[in-house]
């Protein structure tokens, strides 16, 4: 069984050494010369007005709260998909169920404005 | 079996290093992205203990979503660390008192240990949860989907905000039905009052 993942973590190791070379390479080779222009943040030729972390909109929060939710809902339809010949017609049924639920959810959302951005 | 065992402890390693990174590290950003590597490697032994689905889950809703989710509330935070630190002494009891309630439920899980979990079994993980969760477990998989209702409902009252339509548009016609009376007012001041 665990046969099969081998190739997933050749894949990890192989990412993992290009990256490493990668930045050992350009941190071993690469010239550092540093000045406080060159190392100040990029701001479009002057000097920068603010810092780098400007707080978000909280729109932003909002869309990533709902997209949990909507992922948990899609990872419940797995196992369901997966089992869906043994459990049958009841398994249908309740899927139906829950899917309702969140689907008043979905309508709430959507008559709030929830997904539009402006 | 000694490669899977390499494996274990390489990922056992890396996942309590990173756990380490996040309550380490000074830059709440970087304790997100530890994090996230937390998250990974702990789905790769969720992949070794041949539990495929809470790896996938692992993966799909806690790095994909909830990732990016604290790595938004901390960016929109933006929170000054060190009036933190001056407080994190007052939390300091709490924070042992749950550490040490944790610390006693491992113990206790431990030391009743079955050894080995029960990997060997024939069907998947994925085919196994979805035989007992749909079937023995439909009431509370139907309850899940009533506290999903409620975080999307909760979420919504508590960020949304109304926006006041702003509308710039030209309206001609109010434009040239107005008259002198409303456009207009007359103020008499004596000099050198003022407004």
């Amino acid at each position: 069984m665990l046969e099969n993942y081998f190739p997933i973590l050749l894949l990890l190791a192989v990412a993992l050494a290009t990256a490493v070379v990668m930045m050992a390479g350009s941190f071993l080779v690469g010239p550092k010369r540093n000045y406080a222009e060159k190392v100040a943040q990029y701001e479009c030729g002057f000097a920068p007005l603010s810092r780098v972390r400007l707080p978000f909109d909280v729109r932003f929060y909002l869309l990533s709260i709902l997209f949990v939710v909507f992922d948990i809902e899609a990872a419940f339809l797995f196992p369901w998909a997966v089992a869906f010949k043994d459990i049958g017609l009841t398994g249908l049924v309740e899927m139906l169920l829950f899917l309702m639920v969140l689907l008043v959810g979905y309508a709430y959302i959507w008559k709030k404005g929830a997904l539009e951005w402006e | 079996m000694m490669v899977v065992d390499v494996i274990f402890y390489a990922f056992a390693a890396v996942t309590t290093l990173a756990a380490i990174g996040v309550v380490s590290s000074r830059n709440q950003v970087h304790s997100v992205l530890f994090l996230i590597l937390t998250f990974f490697s702990t789905a790769a032994l969720f992949v070794l203990l041949e539990a495929e689905f809470l790896a996938a889950l692992l993966v799909m809703v806690y790095m994909g979503a909830v990732a990016v989710l604290f790595l938004f509330v901390v960016m929109m935070l933006d929170m000054d660390v060190s009036d933190l630190k001056a407080q994190a002494i007052n939390h300091l009891p709490l924070g042992l008192a749950v550490g040490a309630v944790i610390l006693l439920e491992l113990v206790v899980v431990l030391s009743h240990s079955h050894a080995h979990v029960a990997a060997a079994s024939t069907v998947p993980n994925t085919l196994a949860i979805g035989r007992t969760l749909y079937t023995q477990y439909l009431y509370p998989f139907e309850l899940a989907s009533l506290i999903l209702l409620v975080a999307l409902i909760g979420a919504v009252v508590l960020t949304l905000r109304e926006r006041k339509k702003v509308m710039r548009r030209q309206v001609i016609s109010q434009q040239i039905a107005r008259t002198r009376s409303e456009a207009v007012e007359l103020v008499q001041r004596k000099p050198g009052e003022g407004a």
